[in-house]
């Protein structure tokens, strides 16, 4: 069992946790890694990117009685392994610590996120010196929420779309799908403002209003609050959905930049998630300020 | 005749919808429309029982019916002990779930989200969410769950939820008001018109009271336009 600091769920004390854990077929996400290939396409994001695309040209999803595309159901990430590291990673040499993982960023072509040298070394300062916001059970934001361990439970109810995880804490996100404007920029969001709409049978959404105060992984990439995240879910099969999402923040990166994985549908019948508390039975947060890192506060931009 | 006793009965039907009052929304599936976003309009959130106002505190009228909570006399000292020292003992003092039925009168809003199988509750504070499943059994062997293990059936008009399960560590108010790890929970969601549900909850611990107990209040819909949750991440503060 992996147990790193990316993962505060693992380190409850509540007992109750464990079980949550045992019972998750997401906790054999770990081992799933190494699957070459995914809904008939190959894993590696880059290569699953084209490929889904193109199945779910022909692919003619369910549909709500309103027509719309079905997407309800809850959904694991296996290949993601709740972020690490979203660019390439050589593996975690801790006890327990992750195996090696190819970027899951598909635009640019390198893999990598394309940061202004001092956001670079910003992100370099953050794994030195920063505890990742996660794992004081602080919320993922997006598209954190998306690749975090174990499910997500997407439900589309009227003219809305609620997106609800099991671990990390009860972190949850409305998408309203009613032509609403955006919160006033005034407001910071951990999750942000999700607003969505549906391009074909694609459900496109757009969220602004982050605080920029977490990570996207284990590993210091982050934003600021001027990022905006535009997710695009598409299915490509009854049980596979592919998930992109294009970050976009003037502040932080020179360009857009898009990363894009599977989502697959947990099809145990009566699966249903289960309470993880996090903060509530917290301990390793005080570890890592014993061990000398510090609270995360959101990028220093330079003078 | 007729024609006079249909004006007749029309006269007498307008004055019901006359006060604001608007029908119940209906699923597809014909149960009341739960969805939306709620909050309660009541002080419950500083003492369930009636209380006078204090610097902070606004004075209430308390929701449990009766007033008097049939605590135990071991259990009435714990909760006087834990009234000397609610600043710092208050489970909310530590930003931690705030267990049901506490968590419906918070003075934050939350959203009800309803399909046929589930109706899962969104809450502002915290990002808690509740999932109560429909006709499900509750899971087998005793959980210790912040929340509890919530599961539904309609009964008429009302979303009945049974909840079970819980850890002994929360509170009812911030008056230090027990409970133990054998607190069983009855919620009754009854909705009164289209935007006023009436909530019930009866209480059942026989570690801590001598008998079960019951409080009510109402749960308002919120209509201002594009009203939408945002956060209260309590421990990030």
């Amino acid at each position: 069992m992996n147990v790193s600091r990316s993962e505060p769920g693992l380190l409850l004390a509540a007992g109750i946790a464990t079980i949550a854990l045992l019972w998750s077929p997401a906790v054999s996400g770990q081992a799933s890694k190494n699957r070459p290939v995914i809904a008939g396409c190959p894993s590696v994001s880059a290569k699953f990117h084209p490929c889904a695309l193109e199945k779910a040209k022909t692919f003619s999803p369910p549909r709500m009685p309103d027509g719309t595309p079905n997407l309800q159901g809850i959904w694991d990430a296996p290949l993601a392994m709740g972020f690490q590291n979203i660019e390439d990673f050589p593996g975690d040499r801790s006890p327990g610590g992750f195996g090696p993982a190819v970027t899951v960023i598909v635009d640019p072509a390198d893999g990598r996120v394309p940061y202004f040298p001092w956001a670079r070394a910003q992100r370099e300062e953050n794994i030195k010196k920063y505890i990742d916001p996660y794992a004081q059970c602080l919320p993922t934001g997006v598209p954190r929420q998306m690749a975090n361990f174990r499910t997500r439970q997407i439900t589309q109810s009227g003219s809305m779309i609620s997106i609800v995880n099991e671990a990390g804490g009860h972190i949850f996100r409305v998408v309203y799908m009613d032509g609403r404007p955006h919160l006033s920029p005034a407001f910071k969001l951990w999750m942000g403002d999700s607003l969505g709409h549906w391009d074909g049978n694609t459900l496109v959404i757009e969220t602004t209003n982050f605080n920029g105060r977490w990570w996207y992984d284990s590993e210091g990439h982050f934003a600021s609050d001027a990022l905006k995240v535009t997710e695009r879910l598409t299915l490509v099969d009854p049980d596979t959905l592919h998930y992109q999402a294009t970050m976009e923040d003037p502040k932080v990166y020179t360009r857009p930049w898009t990363i894009v994985f599977p989502l697959e549908r947990i099809k145990e019948k009566g699966y249903e998630q289960m309470e993880e508390a996090c903060h509530e039975g917290d301990h390793d947060a005080a570890g890592f300020v014993l061990g000398g890192y510090q609270p995360y506060l959101g990028p220093r931009f330079p003078q | 005749m007729k024609p006079i006793v249909c004006a007749l009965a029309l006269i007498a039907l307008v004055p019901a919808l006359s006060h604001g009052q608007s029908r119940v929304q209906r699923t597809a599936d014909g149960k009341p429309d739960l969805s939306g976003i709620w909050q309660v309009m009541n002080t419950a959130a500083w003492d369930i029982q009636a209380h006078n106002a204090q610097k902070g505190v606004p004075a209430g009228p308390g929701v449990v019916d009766g007033n008097e909570l049939p605590y135990t006399r071991e259990a009435l000292t714990k909760k006087k002990s834990n009234y000397e020292n609610r600043a710092t003992a208050d489970p909310e003092s530590k930003c931690y779930l705030p267990g049901v039925p506490r968590i419906t009168y918070m003075p934050f809003p939350f959203q009800i989200v309803q399909t046929p199988a589930q109706v899962t509750f969104l809450y502002e504070y915290a990002h808690a969410v509740r999932n109560i499943f429909v006709n499900t059994p509750h899971i087998e062997g005793q959980l210790f769950w912040w929340m509890g293990d919530s599961r539904g059936r309609w009964e008429g008009d009302t979303l009945v939820v049974d909840v079970t399960d819980f850890n002994d560590e929360t509170w009812f108010d911030r008056a230090g008001n027990l409970h133990s790890d054998a607190l069983h929970v009855v919620e009754r969601y009854t909705p009164l018109d289209a935007d006023h549900i009436t909530y019930e909850a009866t209480i059942e611990d026989p570690k801590v009271f001598t008998r079960p107990w019951q409080m009510s209040m109402i749960l308002n819909r919120h209509k201002e336009k594009n009203f939408r949750l945002l956060e209260y991440e309590c421990f990030s503060f």
